[in-house]
């Protein structure tokens, strides 16, 4: 068994390194076996400070068999990603306890390396890129010190050179060689996160908007965005089964369809990009009736935007918006059916209701949205994001006439019916509201916590919207639920930790700002630049040549850049390359030297000259004295030939050469 | 360690006067286990210097006066049956001491020569298909007359390889005799202190063999040796393990001198000791060739 030198340090940063990446990836795996995972990092920690005998390999064994079973009961078969990731850290951290020789600790740092990289499934932000980055030097001086004796801080400044002089390979081949489309797909760990989903229900939801994770940015070409409010329609749901609102079959079908042409003047179109973060979910996001000509995205009839791979990494794309009104209501005689379908025997009074009111407005159904938002401006709703669930069969009519406190999606809900019991086609639409303007770069991102639902109705042959959550609560329509002062601190309240709880502070604030946008740029300029951003890159450089012939420049510019510097590398150097750079300061003063005529005789080495010499000038000889001990200490005694040595050298060179001052 | 390393020379200089070079020389022998020929005119204190060592250095001693009718079990030992119990029993010979002072070894017959020389190479004994281990650590210190002198048998190239180092002490300067005609005693060695015990040698050992031996010392000893095989001035060449000899001598003489570092002036100092008996040299000119020799190579810068 060779013990390794450096033990110590390498089990105590493998143990760091583990520690982080659990950090990062702790919600994605269930309590128990984070507790696991933290529990066996504490015991690599405290068996290397104490000293302690590492566990024997049977206890070990055991134990990583009755951890497999706490793995498999607790993460279980149906995310396998997630599986796999804690398969693989929870392994390694046995493997890093019962570690002894160098081939061990090599095998593991090997498998960092992997547990680092899954850390970006989960996150790519840009905080996490640079702890990630910093981990991998940290690993990298891990695997050096496995060979050498040099310690931590050594080790560490070579690796992070090593890594510094692999960046610009790194960004010529992110920039230069084009981008394959993926073999194949992870399936989408992020899945029970999203803030959409496709049925609404909100009558058995008791708390609403605990997430305040970034969903999308957009960016208007022009120079201010379009006046508010906006609504980022992703889902409709026009099937309504007496409690909740879903997307009809019909419907899902219809989606597949070919992207309809705006029959907009092309002035009145919105143009803007979006940058959506990951999601395993298939929509995505736009204004009104929206459009793209992304390749990896659909449009259906209904302006929607959908992924047509179920990719879970982020996607940059650009969209152009029609109004809402410019779309015709669908032609399909079967979903014409579905959105004015009721469940009719549910919810009585609410039918009877919108049928009341209805013949009060003559009947017309203009009159009638109008009195709509009067009925819930003047019947005393309220707009909470902790409403009280409801059960039963008619929750909508529990909802309008004793409860009365909800949010958007029991107003949407309950206004679409009302508008369908009069037999106008209404549906609910889910999206996202408004979202945060950032002045200063101009865009707008919005978060989760953002997730909205609104009516669609078909009045007078086009489309309109109708949302009752803006007259129950006004301020939701302009800008972002966090800056909505009424709900802020019920909304700070089901916000988990963050600096958004601290934006009441400025400086925070400004903090915050700062880190968005700059958080913001890392995603547009960096996770954004897809295959199609490349293509049209490498297009302006190259000119309309194909995509393997570009591929096939890129590597052959970077084999070459190699072979030549392996090339430079082992060429047969000339003399006076190999030398160490010392000696060409000790030939410096033997030609000075030999012009004072004191030579060096045949087999005289050079200390021994060095010390003729400076008895031979006694002027001098403080000076050759300490060239000839820094020669000695250099080339000798091995000392590193520091920066400070080399300049002490060429000082004492210069020194001995310039001609001595005579004071007296 | 440094200062018993000094006093041990001082030790050694009150009995032998004059030779301080032939002392550390033997001593550096003694750091990088080695063994030890000294080769003189009778008469010049090769045996006052072997046996002085082995006192100062606390090792156990024993002497063995080379002649030619001697034989191998003389040196070694023998099984002799005892009579009483109706068993051989080995009897071990002068050999297995710490420091065997193998006197005029070339006075010997070449059976008797090799077996010491065996022993001395695989540091055991094997008599009756049994094997003897020999103390540790052992030494042989080995004196001969110049192979002209009448009565004696010339160690062959390949024995004379087994030795570390070759030393002559040459007669003393003038200040030096003037002392020994008045009486002082030079053959006092009984008197001298135990300066390290045998542990702390073994010790001193290992340290020497942690002294930093740097590229250009390396390139140095390669380049000495080289031109030894591409001249043919020299009736043999250096062997490999010639090299491996120099490097250690070398770093023997750093860690004597008290650096943790060799430089291209300790392979000069021992180059002599260890190079010229290996080289086959003719015994007029062999100082002459070895100068000679120091001077063809350049030292690496």
């Amino acid at each position: 068994m060779n013990i390794i030198p450096n033990h110590k340090a390498i089990n105590l940063s493998l143990c760091v390194i583990y520690s982080v990446v659990l950090c990062f990836i702790f919600p994605e795996l269930p309590p128990v076996f984070n507790s696991l995972l933290v529990a066996l990092c504490i015991w690599n920690g405290v068996t290397i400070l104490s000293n302690r005998n590492k566990p024997n390999a049977v206890i070990a064994n055991i134990l990583a068999a009755l951890s497999l079973f706490v793995l498999f009961y607790d993460v279980g078969f149906s995310d396998t990603v997630t599986l796999f990731v804690a398969m693989l850290i929870l392994s390694s951290l046995f493997k890093l306890l019962q570690a002894t020789t160098k081939k061990h600790y090599q095998t593991i740092t090997l498998l960092s390396f992997f547990s680092l990289s899954t850390v970006y499934l989960f996150s790519q932000s840009i905080l996490a890129t640079l702890i990630i980055s910093t981990l991998y030097i940290l690993n990298f001086s891990v695997l050096a010190l496995i060979e050498s004796k040099h310690n931590l801080k050594v080790a560490s400044k070579k690796s992070a050179k090593l890594l510094l002089l692999a960046l610009p390979i790194a960004v010529f081949l992110l920039l230069f060689l084009p981008k394959l489309p993926a073999f194949w797909q992870l399936p989408g760990p992020k899945l029970a996160k999203t803030g959409l989903s496709e049925s609404v229900n909100p009558f058995d939801i008791a708390k609403l908007s605990n997430s305040d994770e970034l969903v999308f940015r957009a960016q208007f070409n022009d120079e201010k965005p379009p006046q508010g409010p906006y609504y980022w329609r992703a889902i409709i749901h026009d099937e309504f089964d007496g409690k909740t609102w879903l997307i009809s079959d019909t419907l899902k079908q219809t989606q597949t369809h070919k992207p309809i042409k705006h029959n907009v003047a092309n002035e009145s179109l919105q143009r803007y990009q979006i940058f959506a973060e990951p999601s395993s979910q298939p929509w995505l996001y736009g204004l009104a009736v929206a459009t793209s000509e992304h390749g990896d995205i659909k449009v259906t009839e209904d302006g929607l935007l959908l992924r047509s791979q179920f990719l879970s990494n982020s996607i940059n794309y650009s969209v152009k918006s029609a109004p809402l009104s410019s779309m015709p209501i669908s032609r399909w005689q079967r979903l014409q059916n579905i959105q004015i379908d009721l469940a009719e025997n549910t919810n009585q009074q609410t039918q009877s209701l919108a049928k009341n009111l209805f013949s009060a407005n003559d009947n017309d159904p203009q009159r009638f949205y109008s009195a709509m938002y009067n009925y819930f401006s003047s019947n005393g709703f309220s707009y909470t994001l902790t409403p009280d669930p409801m059960t039963g069969d008619n929750t909508l009519d529990q909802f309008l006439f004793s409860n009365k406190r909800g949010f958007c999606g029991h107003y949407a809900s309950s206004a679409a019916f009302m508008f369908r019991s009069i037999g106008i086609p209404a549906r609910v639409v889910s999206g996202y509201l408004g979202g945060e303007y950032n002045i200063k770069s101009g865009y707008m991102s919005v978060y989760q916590y953002d997730a909205h639902a609104w009516v669609e109705v078909y009045i007078k042959n086009r489309w309109t919207i109708f949302d009752a959550t803006a007259v129950v609560s006004p301020e939701r329509l302009n800008g972002s639920l966090s800056q909505h002062q009424s709900l802020s601190d019920e909304f700070t309240s089901n916000l988990g930790f963050g600096l958004l709880r601290l934006s009441n502070i400025a400086g925070f604030n400004w903090l915050r700002l700062k880190l968005e946008n700059l958080d913001y740029q890392w995603t547009s300029w960096v996770l954004g630049f897809d295959q199609q951003k490349q293509s049209s890159f490498l297009k302006d450089i190259f000119g309309n040549k194909q995509l393997w012939q570009i591929a096939l420049i890129a590597l052959a510019t970077v084999t070459l850049i190699f072979i030549g510097y392996f090339i430079y590398l082992s060429w047969p150097y000339s003399s006076k390359s190999s030398t160490h750079p010392i000696v060409n300061d000790y030939l410096k003063i033997e030609q000075w030297l030999i012009k004072k005529n004191i030579k060096p005789e045949s087999n005289e080495t050079p200390l021994l000259y060095l010390q003729r010499a400076s008895y031979a000038l006694p002027e001098k000889s403080n000076y050759i004295e300490q060239f000839k001990q820094l020669y000695s200490d250099v080339r000798y005694r091995q000392l590193v030939f520091s920066a400070y040595r080399k300049k002490r050298s060429s000082d004492l060179v210069k020194l001995i050469k310039t001609k001595t001052k005579r004071k007296q | 360690m440094q200062s018993s390393v000094n006093e041990i020379i001082k030790d050694l200089s009150q009995v032998i006067f004059g030779k301080q070079r032939q002392i550390k020389l033997a001593l550096t022998c003694l750091f990088s286990q080695g063994h030890l020929l000294i080769e003189d005119l009778p008469g010049m204190g090769k045996t006052t210097l072997s046996h002085a060592l082995a006192t100062v250095l606390g090792l156990s001693y024993q002497r063995v006066q080379f002649t030619s009718d001697l034989l191998p079990s003389d040196i070694l030992g023998a099984s002799i049956f005892n009579s009483n119990e109706h068993v051989f029993t080995f009897h071990k010979g002068p050999i297995f001491s710490q420091v065997v002072l193998a006197d005029e070894i070339n006075r010997a017959g070449p059976k008797t020569q090799s077996a010491l020389l065996e022993a001395m190479e695989e540091n055991q004994v094997t008599i009756d298909g049994e094997k003897h281990a020999l103390p540790i650590p052992f030494f042989v210190i080995a004196t001969q007359n110049p192979s002209y002198q009448s009565g004696t048998y010339p160690l062959p190239e390949s024995q004379l390889d087994r030795f570390f180092m070759r030393i002559s002490l040459g007669f003393p300067p003038k200040e030096a005799e003037r002392k020994l005609i008045l009486g002082t005693n030079n053959r006092d060695y009984d008197g001298l202190p135990v300066r390290i015990a045998p542990q702390q040698l073994i010790e001193i050992q290992k340290q020497v063999t942690a002294v930093t031996i740097s590229a250009p010392v390396v390139d140095y000893i390669l380049a000495l040796v080289t031109y030894t095989r591409t001249d043919n001035k020299f009736a043999n060449a250096l062997s490999p393990r010639a090299s491996i000899a120099l490097g250690k001598a070398s770093q023997a003489w750093a860690f004597i001198d008290g650096r943790d570092f060799v430089t291209p002036d300790d392979v000069q100092a021992i180059f002599a000791s260890v190079a010229q008996h290996r080289l086959g040299l003719q015994h007029d000119m062999s100082d002459q060739q070895i100068s000679q020799l120091l001077n063809a190579v350049n030292v690496p810068l």
